[in-house]
């Protein structure tokens, strides 16, 4: 069976692009370094495939049509937007997909009983894929299911429901007849607030920031379960905390143990989120 | 009110190079075309409709009002970067505009922007 090995989140603001280069200011070499160690333990731990869950910044899905979790069954993804390469420097990017994987978490014919997963199989996606898969895995050699997750166009899913698919992934993976071992990299924000009233403005709420660090590092799913379920509480800490549910995903994969590592890395932008969970 | 066409007009701007370059050029002329090439009761399924107040603010490029609008925070922050990136001068840049976006913002508070 296959192997669910390692866990990690990572920030995905894209304005590290053209901020995080060589010379890396001084600011930034706490997450750089942070980068670079999730970075050594996918390699560490011999990853064959990355389910990388992350929220479309809607560009992709829209209030048109906008599901809550959507499951990717492509065979390849284009990485990037032009409005991206426009805005953050971005470099668009080709990404393998991992169609057998995908199948096996989402069901082939029936979808699985816990949690109601919609599938694509022509996705263009976004920084919240492409930025930490360059910083965790710049080679972009491994074939990745990406996951989006809706935390930006209310009505969003509850924290249950995040919760829900991160013990379904685990779930997938165990039962999928396969000698993979699989990675889960996931991404989001701390308290950060991008278009509203506390805009690049450092972090709008370090009280939820120092809360937030704390459920992941002390393995605390109900304490994050218990605040994270009053949407309008992050939407007070900024209009894009709720994509900080993404790691609770990752924590509920790992059967809400503490993290191994847990930072919140402060800088001149909202605080980054580094959690890893190993199992070497 | 519509904060869904209100963001869709956003997207329809932001997402494309020349779709920004044609918009900044003419703002009011890029939101009359747009509105008149909606798909109608027969076409593809493509709705175009702003109010009065709606289709003024973006003919001004008046993001202090469309935030009040009920624009997704967002796409409003990232769609008035792309159209006021070419007014940049080396006094007046990036940071200078996000502090001119939060000053006008700021003051309204968190708004209901759920369309």
């Amino acid at each position: 069976m296959a192997e669910l090995v390692l866990a990690a989140a990572t920030p995905h603001n894209p304005l590290l692009w053209r901020a995080m280069n060589d010379p890396v200011p001084d600011d930034l070499q706490p997450i750089a370094a942070n980068f670079a160690r999730i970075r050594e333990a996918v390699a560490a731990h011999e990853v064959d495939a990355l389910v990388v869950i992350g929220t479309d910044h809607v560009r992709q899905f829209f209030y048109d049509n906008s599901p809550a979790f959507v499951v990717g069954k492509a065979e390849s993804y284009h990485g990037t937007w032009e409005n991206e390469v426009r805005t953050f420097g971005m470099e668009y990017v080709e990404l393998a997909g991992h169609r057998e994987l995908a199948d096996e978490i989402t069901g082939r014919t029936v979808l699985p009983e816990t949690i109601d997963l919609a599938v694509s199989l022509e996705w263009r996606l976004d920084h919240s894929y492409v930025i930490p898969l360059q910083y965790v895995r710049p080679e972009l050699d491994l074939p990745v299911v990406p996951i989006h997750t809706n935390a930006s166009m209310p009505p969003v899913p509850s924290v249950r429901r995040f919760v829900a698919l991160g013990e379904h992934l685990r779930d997938a993976i165990e039962r999928w007849d396969s000698d993979a071992r699989v990675g889960i990299l996931t991404s989001g924000h701390m308290a950060n607030d991008v278009g509203g009233p506390r805009t690049f403005a450092g972090s709008p709420d370090p009280d939820f920031d120092e809360a937030a660090a704390a459920w992941m590092r002390d393995g605390d799913l109900e304490g994050a379960i218990r605040v994270c379920s009053d949407f309008q509480r992050l939407l007070e800490a900024g209009c894009m905390t709720y994509q900080y549910l993404n790691a609770v995903a990752a924590l509920a994969a790992m059967g809400g143990r503490p993290a191994d590592f847990a930072e919140v890395t402060p800088s001149r932008f909202a605080s980054s989120l580094f959690f890893l969970w190993g199992s070497r | 009110m519509s904060k869904y066409m209100v963001d869709k007009f956003i997207r329809a701007v932001e997402l494309s190079d020349a779709a920004v370059a044609a918009y900044v050029a003419d703002p009011a002329g890029v939101v009359d075309a747009w509105l008149a090439g909606a798909g109608g009761p027969t076409g593809p399924s493509d709705d175009r409709e702003l109010t009065p107040a709606e289709r003024d603010a973006f003919a001004a490029r008046d993001y202090e009002a469309l935030y009040a609008l009920g624009a997704h925070p967002y796409l409003l922050w990232h769609f008035t970067e792309a159209v006021y990136e070419h007014e940049y001068t080396p006094d007046s840049g990036w940071r200078e505009l996000v502090e001119r976006y939060r000053a006008a913002v700021a003051p309204q508070g968190i708004v209901d922007y759920i369309p």
